[in-house]
């Protein structure tokens, strides 16, 4: 398993008795750098766009100038959002949710991936394939079932779910569980099976088998579908604009949407600014933890 | 993925000689704590999503005001006391409407037309990655990756800002070349680009990712064979690498298309359907039938329309895959 | 345009200033009139949803009522999805407000408000046609029609373009403080206005897309014209020579329009004026006060007025909203006595002011408010907004068919889609049967 986070030899170290091929390399270093940089051009316009037009005025955005350029820089869109608590409650729920469904959807995903991955029972092979079938069920018919269940459930339990928070960490597992279970079969999968025998002769359960032997060595991959999980509860939107309506309530993307823009007033200025400030978080966990990512799903994915 | 299991059941036995009760005999059994390990998953699948699915099927068969059941009438290849007894009136509505084929067409286009552009860039790229030194490749990957983390919604109105009629900034440059405007999203066919665009925009730095990690996980010893036995650039992809990524290639289409196909927020977000409805999806349309226009069994129906037909998508793909699987 | 709950302290604070309950600690809602929860419009205006919060603070500080207020925006449809999704649940807020067709489309979960509108109707004039049209079924009055979020779509022209390019010098035929002198202002004169001032490069901003503001004018012109897609009885007029005279006209009107109108949303006739392109929108004063804090001095060049008038008369587009009680509501004669306190002439005065001139009053005698008079600059520029001397009927689109069929008219867009239609180069008839067939399906 360790195979997999090490990297391959990269192209300038490669073997030297080949000559010709050593000049293939570099050419194709070259053409690497050459392409790759127009792909990243493509990949970033708009958010460069989103950052330009953050530093604008309103003002200065309707007059239709050089959109590329900022002639009256200002921080005055950065400033009045982070002041802003409605704004700040957004982040703040965002967070909350995001990080709770990642720990509600670990604690679902790993045992079950665990199970279908090295134990077998009634129906496990079906699942194991199934469980990814949940996702040819689309949003869009379910919303409405789920609010009828929601008001029903209220009625009988006195729990009250519609135009809170946490009705989010209900119906986002659904999303985010099916992929994680798959990235991580095919993890552990990859994983040599007398690791947990020898834990089991031991006298070790189930359980502390996996508790204590498997899910650390497992990390790569259970990182992976962490990030997953998060990016993918970070970004969602049709859920918490059905399930969610008070400003206290909202998530990020959904309280940007319905209220930096006013009716046919679009403040496009704060509403750049507030995409850009919403896409950090999730950026930053990229940033820190990529190979992990990488690594995680070079074993998970490939085993699938 | 689950044939982990055989050679250790004989030391578990070995290690309990002692007969126990039958009830905790069937709690220490091996199946049975694979079940309730995997029980949350199977809960959380069942209420959640099972079970409201099939609400969702009731919803499709009641009347515009959900007061009765909405009774296929006049089939013409089954007789009266059959299809008047069938409640998929709305369904036998939809399928004469126009708009709802046009919409059908286009949701396949959207899907098949992102699904290849994101795998081909992905593809691409990711290999343009992958020739970089470990030490640099960081941070093209990150920059790489921005688009798949920005949530997709705001992403999508920096887009719209980008096409907007009035200040587009795509058209701003066009001007200075002296090039027509183009009304991104005002013509149909522009529409459709632009819509596509934007999600392989997003979709694309995801495949890449998956790639990437795929193309390290192909040994070394694989390609040095393949150098040494004379294959060129090109032979070396489609006898090695190609092969090898198959399953992961497979998956990541399939679930970029099942997401690809029941997209809601870029469409909405960015053209709201329209010009002329060409650039609604079944999403798209489910939404503008059942929410905005006061039909929620027709709006319902329009999204159950899309499960068959992924589902044959995904039997296509995953036979595919487990197939690979077996023979590895 | 934080969520606005009524907490502890300030109910407190508030019941200590109504002397009734004054040193009696508020300990539970056991002791108060109940709770009810409210969903209210989100006021685009800066500050508007302050003035109806104080409107039910000071009424739930009165009545002893713990009021959750929630101000949802119309973005993205939100308001439609909240409503839609609390019909199914048969739970949510006691009070909803919702736009246009709702009432009718959600009528058999609405509370009949008979009872209080007879009163407003007293006290505060006739309701308009419009209002009636989408708040009454039969005898049953559905919802109050609000004043918070009601709008009326007429032309806002710029006084220098239209004079420069067009010879019309708008503020003569609609004077502030004075009743229209517009006779002149009809069809053939918008229509060679258009053309000198798409000539002139500053095109009408007038879009084609599905949204309302471009579905509710092509409606207008409809009326004008005399033309309905069904009438009222449910029969289908598609092809009828009113329509197919209304769709002449509109296409060579739309020759005149943006090269990219089909792809317009209810944002882009706003940016169209404010980017200083066009010389006429049809729109509520909203994209004149953006003007005013982004380009002034386009907006001291903007001038509310009134439709052009047709052969059949004068209609201008109106977007009522209206609040209704749900009938599973969990306390229906608070939510009645609260819609009341919101309908009294002093608060639909102070929620006129606080969104600057934009909510119209369903109301008769409410408008001639001195805030359409004073707002400026230029001053008076909303004058007219209101229809303060009736010179126009207010009109919806689509109606007046059924409103459960014409709600489907409304939200498919079919009127600006058979303009576009027509103006791609589509045979007049072909349209027409097309439209014909969408209608049949809009039917069952």
């Amino acid at each position: 398993m360790t195979s997999v986070t090490v990297d391959k030899a990269g192209p300038t170290r490669a073997r030297p008795k080949y000559g010709s091929m050593k000049r293939d390399r570099a050419w194709a270093l070259r053409w690497s750098y050459f392409f790759l940089a127009i792909f990243a051009f493509f990949f970033l316009i708009p958010p460069i766009y989103m950052f330009i037009t953050s530093l604008k005025t309103s003002a200065e955005i309707s007059a239709a100038k050089n959109p590329w350029w900022v002639f009256n820089p200002t921080l005055s869109n950065y400033v009045e959002l982070l002041t802003s608590p409605a704004y700040i409650g957004f982040f703040k729920n965002s967070a909350i949710v995001s990080v709770s469904v990642v720990i509600i959807t670990m604690l679902i995903a790993i045992p079950a991936a665990f199970a279908l991955s090295r134990m077998r029972f009634w129906g496990s092979a079906t699942l194991a394939t199934g469980v990814f079938l949940t996702y040819l069920i689309p949003e869009t018919l379910l919303f409405l079932p789920l609010f009828k269940m929601f008001a029903v459930f209220h009625e009988y339990t006195g729990i009250q779910l519609l135009n809170r928070w946490w009705v989010l960490l209900v119906v986002y597992p659904t999303l985010t569980v099916p992929f994680c279970t798959w990235i991580m079969i095919g993890y552990f999968a990859s994983i040599p099976k007398e690791l947990d025998e020898a834990a089991i002769i031991d006298g070790a359960s189930w359980l502390q088998t996996l508790t204590r032997v498997f899910v650390p060595v497992a990390l790569p991959g259970i990182i992976a579908a962490t990030i997953f999980a998060f990016t993918v509860s970070w970004a969602q939107f049709l859920y918490p604009i059905a399930f969610t309506t008070s400003i206290d309530q909202l998530v990020l993307p959904v309280g940007i949407i319905t209220t930096l823009i006013k009716g046919d007033v679009f403040n496009w200025g704060q509403i750049m600014t507030g995409a850009l400030l919403g896409a950090a978080p999730p950026l930053i966990i990229y940033a820190f933890l990529m190979d992990y990512y990488i690594a995680g799903l070079t074993a998970g994915a490939t085993k699938g | 993925m689950a044939d982990a299991t055989a050679t250790v059941v004989t030391p578990a036995k070995r290690a309990k000689p002692a007969p126990r009760s039958r009830l905790r005999k069937f709690f220490e059994k091996k199946s049975t704590i694979a079940f309730f390990m995997a029980l949350p998953l199977i809960l959380l699948i069942f209420t959640l999503v099972i079970y409201p699915a099939f609400y969702a099927i009731y919803l499709t068969t009641l009347n515009k005001r959900m007061t009765a059941t909405a009774w296929m009438k006049n089939c013409t290849y089954l007789p009266d006391w059959i299809c008047t007894n069938i409640p998929f009136g709305n369904l036998q509505f939809l399928l004469t409407r126009e708009t709802f084929w046009m919409v059908f067409w286009q949701s396949c286009l959207f899907a098949i037309s992102a699904v290849i552009f994101k795998a081909l860039i992905g593809f691409v790229v990711s290999h343009f990655v992958h020739n970089v030194p470990t030490k640099g490749q960081r941070k093209w990957r990150g920059m790489l990756l921005v688009p798949w983390v920005i949530p997709a919604a705001m992403s999508t109105l920096a887009w719209q800002w980008l096409f907007d009629p009035s200040y587009s900034a795509f058209n701003w440059i066009l001007a200075q070349f002296d090039v027509e405007r183009v009304s991104w999203t005002g013509v149909a066919h522009w529409a459709r680009f632009s819509v596509i665009l934007v999600n392989v925009w997003i979709g694309a730095p995801f495949f890449m990712i998956m790639y990437l990690a795929a193309l390290k996980s192909v040994p070394d010893q694989l390609y040095e064979a393949a150098e040494i036995d004379g294959a060129n650039w090109w032979q070396r992809i489609w006898y090695v690498t190609l092969p090898m990524m198959r399953n992961i290639i497979a998956i990541t289409a399939l679930f970029s298309t099942i997401v690809t196909f029941a997209n809601f927020d870029i469409v909405r977000i960015l053209t709201a359907g329209g010009p002329l409805d060409k650039t609604h999806l079944f999403a798209t349309w489910s939404f503008r039938l059942g929410i905005e226009g006061g039909d929620i069994p027709l709006g319902a129906t329009v999204s159950l329309f899309m499960v068959p037909i992924l589902a044959v998508a995904a039997a296509f793909i995953l036979r595919d895959v487990t197939r690979r699987g077996n023979e590895a | 345009m934080a969520k606005k709950r009524i907490t502890r302290r300030q109910f407190v604070a508030g019941a200590m200033a109504s002397t009734a309950v004054l040193g009696m600690p508020y300990v539970s809602s056991a002791q108060s009139a109940g709770k009810l929860s409210v969903g209210l419009w989100d006021h685009w205006v800066p500050g508007a949803n302050d003035a109806s919060k104080k409107v039910i603070d000071a009424w739930a500080a009165k009545n002893k009522v713990e009021v959750t207020v929630d101000y949802i925006p119309s973005q993205g449809n939100k308001n439609l999805l909240t409503i839609a999704a609390e019909a199914q649940a048969k739970a949510g807020h006691d009070i909803m407000a919702m736009p246009t067709w709702w009432p009718h489309a959600q009528s058999d979960l609405l509370e009949p408000v008979n009872d209080i509108m007879a009163e407003m109707i007293k006290k505060l004039g006739n309701v308009n046609g419009t209002s009636e049209y989408l708040g009454k079924l039969g005898d049953k009055w559905l919802a109050v029609p609000a004043t918070i979020g009601s709008q009326l779509k007429g032309p806002c022209s710029r006084i220098d373009l239209m004079k420069q390019h067009a010879g019309i010098d708008i503020q003569a035929l609609y004077p502030a403080g004075a009743p229209p002198k517009a006779d002149s202002w009809n069809f053939d004169t918008f229509l060679k206005a258009a053309e000198a001032c798409h000539k002139g490069g500053k095109p009408f901003g007038i879009g084609l897309g599905e949204t309302s503001d471009s579905v509710d004018t092509a409606g207008a012109f409809m009326q004008s014209f005399g033309a309905a897609l069904v009438d009222a009885k449910g029969n289908v007029t598609v092809k009828s020579d009113a329509v197919r005279q209304w769709l002449e006209y509109s296409v060579k009107l739309a020759k005149f329009f943006p090269a990219d109108a089909p792809a317009w949303d209810d944002a882009s006739n706003n940016k169209w004026l404010v980017a200083g392109n066009g010389a006429l929108i049809m729109n509520p004063p909203s994209a004149w006060a953006v003007a005013k804090r982004d380009a002034p001095q386009i907006a001291e060049q903007c001038w509310t007025h009134g439709f052009p008038a047709g052969a059949k008369g004068r209609f201008a587009p109106f977007l009522p909203y209206f609040w209704s009680i749900w009938s599973f509501g969990k306390n229906k004669s608070a939510a009645k006595q609260l819609l009341v306190a919101l309908s009294e002439p002093d608060a639909i005065a102070s929620f006129v002011a606080a969104s600057g001139g934009y909510d119209i009053p369903n109301f008769d005698k409410m408008t001639t408010l001195p805030t359409w008079a004073n707002e400026g600059p230029p001053k008076g520029t909303l004058y007219h907004y209101p229809n303060p001397h009736n010179h126009q009927q207010l009109s919806i689109t689509a109606a007046p068919a059924p409103p459960k069929i014409a709600q489907q008219i409304y939200v498919q867009a079919t009127p600006t889609k058979m303009i576009t239609r027509h103006l791609q180069g589509e045979p007049m008839e072909k349209t027409l049967a097309w439209a014909e067939s969408e209608v049949e399906g809009f039917l069952r």
